[in-house]
């Protein structure tokens, strides 16, 4: 029981602190452009992937793929899709 | 008292999710994306990873842990989308094949994805998101994570899962049934009477497994993500004595990667600790021959494991920066009352060589005084 109530606790705790630094950040999420967010997501888990590995249509399919496994938001995975169907050959 | 936790944690992601309602408009304005065309083809890729061992432990050494996982993923919508992982390995002499996961995938909206199938449980991080070779830093899992670990590690049932973005942190999270684990009663392995099986491809009783996980990452360049996951099940089969029993299982993951000026490369620490609960019961002691003996105990068990890598990525010697450090540390403790109830402990020490950014030959040794183990392994990813 004990832990059962630390675990809610902790969970609206961050749900808490998350908002409260909503609040107070100037920089935006949302501002962030595809460069950025493909640099910083991709790497969370592998190495950072060559953008001529794949054609650009294969990167519609990862891109989807990486927005379920990563839980990437619905804006990052279109920034960095635009940002790396631009930069393949 | 369990599903009430459940029932809470998916009010509290339907609360963040109505919450995003409000910027809705902000949002779209500030994501002017052009619609996509509709595909003309099935949006097919073939994708996947291998690995190949060559494996030392104490006198003995042998080339091994052969691995092939071939990954489809069809889009033939924009909102619709299969993934699907079967795994084959050359161990011990023998092909095992399995389905890794499976599943139809349809996007109902930015914040929400509909999953159908088998998934990789979203229990924790490692295992849905670094087991594959070319991904985990070290040959082998941590003791205790994988398909016979403490914890879930995949599930057949239906998913929601999404990310939110709150300002300058977002959330992601996953809200799932499935068909849940299995109680061992050891029928077939004596000694394990108590632990949970998790690969059902059919449920053994009406209940129904609900977990979930939620991570956050409260700074603007996702350098760090904290989570946390749990899942409440009834293991037993229907009928039997062990219909009412419960499992709760919880667990905590950290994930920080950063590069850092000052150490010229970049710092990567995991970690993840699961909790595995059940409900106290009466099982069969297999080794009364008179098969009238039971025993008892509490089963509370759990693993962890914590990993340090850093890898020179600001050296200006092309071959220095491809080089990678890492150590890991893993602990299972499982209930002293049990009979299968050795605790463990590993320490394994690995350096890696990337040649490319999906191939990597790693090499990663475990010092134990009495059977000390090596590890060579090339891992590619495609």
């Amino acid at each position: 029981m004990k832990k059962i109530i630390i675990i809610l606790t902790i969970i609206i705790g961050i749900v808490i602190v998350s908002v409260m630094m909503n609040g107070c950040a100037s920089a935006k999420l949302v501002d962030k452009v595809g460069a950025e967010l493909w640099s910083e997501n991709c790497v969370r888990c592998h190495s950072i992937p060559a953008p001529n590995a794949f054609t650009r249509e294969q990167w519609e399919t990862i891109s989807m793929h990486m927005h379920v496994r990563a839980g990437l938001t619905d804006d990052e995975t279109k920034k960095i899709t635009e940002f790396i169907q631009s930069a393949t050959n | 008292m369990k599903k009430i936790i459940c029932i809470a944690i998916a009010a509290i992601l339907y609360f963040a999710v109505n919450a995003q309602d409000y910027n809705k408009t902000a949002i779209d304005s500030m994501s002017a994306v052009p619609e996509k065309k509709e595909y003309s083809n099935t949006g097919f890729l073939l994708s996947g990873y291998t690995n190949a061992s060559f494996i030392s432990e104490g006198k003995n050494n042998s080339f091994g842990d052969v691995g092939f996982s071939p990954i489809f993923l069809w889009r033939p919508a924009n909102h619709f989308f299969f993934e699907g992982e079967l795994e084959m390995e050359f161990e011990d002499g023998q092909l095992h094949f399995n389905l890794e996961y499976a599943n139809i995938n349809c996007v109902l909206n930015k914040y929400v994805t509909f999953r159908f199938g088998r998934f990789l449980t979203p229990f924790g991080t490692f295992q849905p998101s670094y087991h594959p070779s070319w991904i985990n830093k070290i040959p082998v899992s941590p003791l205790g994570f994988g398909h016979d670990g403490v914890g879930p590690s995949s599930e057949i049932g239906v998913d929601l899962t999404g990310g939110i973005p709150i300002g300058s942190s977002k959330i992601n999270y996953n809200v799932y049934v499935s068909n849940g684990p299995t109680l061992n009663l050891g029928e077939e392995e004596p000694g394990e009477e108590g632990n949970l099986m998790y690969e059902n491809y059919a449920d053994n009783n009406r209940n129904k497994a609900i977990g979930g996980r939620i991570g956050l990452l409260p700074f603007l360049n996702s350098c760090i993500e904290l989570g946390i996951s749990v899942q409440s099940a009834k293991p037993g089969d229907e009928g039997s004595d062990y219909e009412k029993i419960s499992t709760f299982m919880y667990a905590y993951d950290f994930n920080c990667i950063k590069q850092i000026e000052f150490l010229k490369g970049t710092v990567d620490a995991k970690a993840q600790w699961n909790f595995v609960n059940v409900d106290n019961a009466v099982y069969p002691d297999h080794d009364d021959t008179t098969g009238i003996a039971t025993y008892s105990y509490n089963n509370k068990r759990d693993v962890y494991y914590a990993q340090f890598a850093y890898r020179p990525t600001m050296s200006k010697n092309d071959v220095i920066k491809n080089f990678e450090g890492v150590v890991r540390y893993s602990s299972l403790n499982l209930p002293e009352e049990a009979k299968e109830n050795k605790d463990l402990t590993q320490l394994i020490f690995g350096l890696n060589y990337w040649a490319t950014w999906r191939t990597v030959v790693k090499a990663a040794y475990q010092p134990d005084k009495d059977t000390p183990r090596f590890w060579l392994q090339l891992a590619m990813g495609f």
